[in-house]
């Protein structure tokens, strides 16, 4: 598990993803954001700065998320987007579905 | 820019070797100056989503695993070659049911259909030696993107 949740404020938090999200980790985001949902947290920014490794089954949990946090009226929001996982953005095109920002403290600007 | 072979027979760490080969190869350039990072990322995307594959779904039987990865450059093309010894699997059927059975947000299933989105020359069987052969092409100059429903 290399990823770390931050909280923002009531409803939001921070997920610094660290170095990859990917197959060897991503049930265990899955389950962490779970938790969240289930504590109240309704908003994610999750922090790519530091990754290196976005994968389809990482992609896949932050599909779940979505399909969990979108009914409530949550957002699931992308900053600091590091190169490889732009690449992921791009070919999968699922800008069209994350927003993102270029840094944290732009994302907490518009969230808060 | 240099032909590159390397051997893996740990599934617990070969995702963890290839990336650190790819971050030296990163270092040293061995794919400048045709390939920007953005395909070497590519290229890195499609050798990661076809091991994780194998780490997770193919059948070794009792055999230890043995995966040779060989990367081709060759103009604005790499080629790449993933052999390994499972018992293999046939690819053009499992890509057209997952493009069939994707889901809207999906879950599961985007890895093949990754792989297949970023390469060009798709084919996997079976090699004269027993061991079953991935061939692929990633191509300095295409930009490709995957179809997922939204």
């Amino acid at each position: 598990m290399t990823f770390s949740i931050e909280p923002w404020t009531e409803k939001t938090v921070v997920v610094h993803v660290g170095k990859a999200l990917d197959f060897r980790n991503a049930a265990n985001f899955k389950a962490s954001c779970q938790d969240q949902v289930r504590d109240g947290i309704r908003n994610f920014v999750l922090d790519f700065s530091e990754t290196g490794i976005l994968d389809s089954t990482g992609l896949g949990s932050i599909f779940s998320l979505y399909r969990q946090v979108s009914p409530l009226e949550g957002q699931v929001v992308f900053a600091s987007v590091s190169r490889p996982v732009q690449v992921v953005v791009q070919l999968t095109r699922t800008y069209k579905v994350f927003r993102q920002f270029p840094s944290l403290e732009a994302a907490r600007e518009t969230l808060q | 820019m240099v032909t590159t072979r390397h051997r893996f027979s740990d599934l617990d760490s070969v995702m963890d070797e290839v990336h650190a080969l790819f971050e030296h190869w990163e270092e040293e350039g061995l794919f400048e100056p045709l390939f920007d990072r953005d395909k070497i990322q590519l290229m890195r995307l499609a050798v990661h989503e076809w091991l994780a594959n194998l780490v997770q779904h193919a059948d070794f039987s009792d055999r230890t695993p043995e995966i040779t990865l060989d990367l081709h450059p060759n103009g604005e093309r790499v080629r790449c070659v993933i052999e390994d010894n499972s018992e293999g699997f046939d690819l053009d059927v499992k890509l057209l049911d997952r493009m069939n059975g994707l889901d809207k947000y999906p879950e599961r299933g985007m890895g093949l259909l990754m792989l297949n989105a970023a390469t060009e020359f798709l084919d996997y069987r079976r090699g004269t030696n027993g061991h079953h052969r991935l061939e692929f092409s990633v191509s300095a100059d295409d930009n490709p993107w995957l179809s997922i429903p939204f």
